[in-house]
């Protein structure tokens, strides 16, 4: 085995969506809905059948919260997705900046159950 | 160069139709680019639990394929936010590949983004890309580039493709 470990250096806020009904959804049109609605990179990194989590580079959650009304309904024009009245941000939360030292070095080799319970 | 190929997407998500798999067409459509001739199959979308994950590249390399690629579940996942799913595609990869060589990225939380893995069961090349459209592609544009040159240096196609998903973000990297 051979590793190679990389740390990068990026600001990002993870924003849940939640209580929406999500079938059939284009990743990459959702993603280029709201690069050009925030002008800043968008990444889907999670989606169930009624949220969605994204990670939204270089832009603070102030800036998502104080339009979340504006947010939603660029979500909504997304194929696969239904919004309604109650669909909300779930959170929208900066990423924190760890010591290098609590950046782990590897994972643990337990077993399945044991490494993510 | 790769006669047969296979794809197998993973996750519920996709499984369930509640994302449309975007990525299965693009990395045919690579894989075509690098071999005209080649033949491609793109499997059924699996869980995400080691055990199928294992089992469809098991069976892949045991019905003969020349190269396998695994979407998805390469993140960190679950075991750093409790809102996301169950990646085990790295470590299911971690335990059947040999030889093979592995690099990961991290973010400054702490948090593992992605792990890719590029290795062998049995005659069968094994690479992993992750789920996300954009990083999907940028690994596999890295991967056909340096397989085109070098198709048995293992270390440079992993490192190829790290660095192109890397590039994929505003980012700086410390090594």
């Amino acid at each position: 085995m051979n590793d190679s470990q990389v740390i990068v250096q990026a600001d990002k806020t993870v924003i849940k969506i939640h209580n929406v009904r999500v079938k059939g959804l284009n990743t990459q049109s959702l993603e280029n809905i709201l690069i050009e609605k925030l002008e800043s990179m968008v990444r889907v990194i999670g989606v169930t059948g009624s949220s969605i989590e994204m990670d939204v580079y270089g832009l603070d959650e102030e800036a998502i919260l104080k339009d979340s009304e504006g947010f939603i309904k660029a979500v909504s024009l997304a194929e696969g997705i239904t919004a309604s009245e109650v669909t909300a941000i779930a959170y929208a939360k900066k990423i924190c900046q760890v010591d290098f030292d609590h950046i782990p070095s590897k994972e643990g080799h337990a077993c399945m159950k044991e490494r993510w319970l | 160069m790769f006669d047969k190929a296979v794809i197998i997407p993973t996750g519920d998500e996709i499984k369930e139709g509640i994302v449309l798999d975007t990525d299965s067409p693009m990395i045919m459509q690579t894989l075509i680019r690098l071999n005209p001739l080649c033949q491609i199959a793109r499997r059924m979308p699996i869980n995400d639990l080691e055990a199928h994950i294992a089992e469809g590249v098991s069976q892949a390399a045991a019905e003969g394929a020349d190269l396998v690629v695994i979407i998805g579940g390469s993140g960190g996942g679950h075991r750093y936010s409790a809102t996301l799913g169950k990646d085990f595609t790295h470590s299911a990869l971690e335990a059947l590949l040999s030889p093979q060589f592995s690099g990961e990225i991290y973010g400054k939380n702490g948090h593992m983004w992605c792990k890719l893995l590029c290795g062998f069961v049995g005659d069968t090349l094994v690479i992993n890309v992750p789920g996300p459209y954009r990083e999907a592609l940028a690994a596999m544009e890295a991967f056909a580039d340096t397989y085109d040159k070098a198709p048995a240096d293992l270390k440079e196609i992993n490192r190829a493709m790290l660095e192109a998903v890397i590039k994929q973000y505003p980012v700086s990297a410390l090594q």
